[in-house]
């Protein structure tokens, strides 16, 4: 199952009011931590209902047996059902949301409803390759964003490998947010590079708080940077949007024979306001949050 | 030319990419390692040092890694200039080849390329 259903679950969670923010990110900071639950995995499944479930773990509280050895003595699940189910352990979205009912944040019965919403909206089955994973990715981002400009494919391309470069360099645990059409401030520090050609546009990556922007920079450069050491923890940034910008004119090139430049990256101190009107993309990590700015 | 023997010059105005390079650079044991932050400092250092490797970033300031290029094969056309950039595309890389680079590589850059790259120049 494809990389990013966890981030655009974790945000249809939010869209949809079934968790907090805070939750949400709560939720993805424990995921790490979390095995999957039969419970959980049969109900991703369809093989039993929410209160199949929850009645298997009241008979738990009772008798001293495996969770799948009970639903299977109920007349739930096949001997070979819960052989399947116990093989298919390491699935994002449901540590998440496993994540998410084991803190109380969730019922099982709103898990339930919320995965079978989440996964008939956009026809994922665990049979989704890669590829398609890319296309369903593209779908997810193109409602996200409501890009209604002539450029939206070149939008919706720019924001799926923005995603992809985030977990490949920084980390999976974050969350999107809808972005807005506004003129945006900056609180603390942003870094900016212009694409320019065919399409070109001036972007950014802007922290509203030094900590965020320390713990961007350490986790994409792979080192402990103090804010003492500040020349590179805006050097991190910088490079982050370069090698992403780069690989999105590596893309462009390579489709369409367009031939996009680079402009070398700018930092901006302290607060900034951002004079025209951008779209800013809030990415909600664990350990702050990062918005990307595209005008 | 073994590792220990090799000088190898930095072009990059990201100090992180710099740092990072030469940290492996250093550890992996070659001679000496220069650096430059745009494409003038490049050709001055290129020419007071006269490295056996060059890595060459594109997009700087003052004067882009292609013009640097141009400008230190112009002074030694031996010169061995390796790109790294963060933008291969395909009209680039033309570019940087007919000024004179003899490879390319597309950032982010593993070390086992940088090594794979002084290995087969120096």
């Amino acid at each position: 199952m494809g990389y990013m259903f966890t981030q655009f679950f974790g945000n249809y969670l939010l869209n949809n009011q079934y968790v907090t923010a805070e939750q949400l990110i709560e939720g993805i900071h424990i995921k790490s931590k979390t095995r999957l639950k039969l419970g959980v995995l049969a109900i991703d499944a369809g093989y039993m209902t929410a209160a199949q479930v929850e009645e298997v773990h009241e008979r738990q509280m009772l008798v001293d047996k495996r969770i799948g050895d009970i639903a299977v003595e109920m007349g739930y699940l096949t001997e070979a059902q819960v052989e399947e189910l116990l093989g298919n352990q390491k699935k994002g979205y449901l540590l998440l949301g496993q994540a998410l009912v084991d803190k109380g944040f969730m019922t099982n019965d709103q898990f339930e409803e919320a995965i079978s919403n989440y996964k008939s909206k956009y026809k994922i089955d665990d049979s989704v390759s890669e590829e398609a994973s890319d296309l369903k990715a593209a779908e997810m981002v193109k409602e996200l964003c409501d890009f209604s400009y002539e450029d939206s494919k070149m939008y919706t391309d720019y924001v799926v490998l923005l995603l992809k470069n985030l977990v490949r360099f920084v980390g999976d645990d974050f969350a999107p947010i809808k972005p807005v059409l506004e003129k945006a401030t900056v609180k603390y520090k942003s870094v900016s590079q212009k694409v320019k050609g065919s399409f070109s546009m001036d972007m950014a990556v802007a922290f509203d708080d030094e900590n965020s922007m320390v713990e961007f920079a350490n986790r994409y450069s792979d080192e402990m940077f103090t804010v003492d050491e500040m020349e590179y923890i805006e050097a991190a940034a910088c490079d982050f949007i370069n090698i992403h910008n780069g690989l999105f004119t590596v893309n462009v090139s390579s489709e369409s024979n367009e031939e996009l430049t680079l402009t070398p990256p700018e930092v901006f101190e302290g607060k900034t306001d951002i004079e025209v009107e951008a779209i800013v993309f809030p990415i909600k990590f664990t350990f702050g949050e990062v918005k990307f700015i595209i005008a | 030319m073994v590792i220990g023997e090799t000088k190898v010059l930095i072009c990059d105005d990201s100090i992180l990419s710099r740092k990072k390079m030469k940290d492996f650079l250093v550890a992996a044991g070659c001679k000496e390692v220069f650096e430059a932050a745009d494409g003038e400092t490049a050709v001055e250092t290129y020419k007071a040092n006269k490295p056996d490797v060059v890595f060459m970033d594109i997009v700087m300031p003052k004067k882009d890694g292609i013009g640097a290029v141009k400008d230190i094969i112009a002074f030694d056309e031996k010169a061995k200039i390796v790109m790294a950039s963060s933008v291969g595309t395909q009209a680039l890389l033309k570019d940087a080849l007919k000024a004179g680079a003899m490879d390319f590589l597309q950032k982010p850059i593993s070390n086992d390329s940088l090594l794979d790259v002084i290995n087969k120049l120096a």
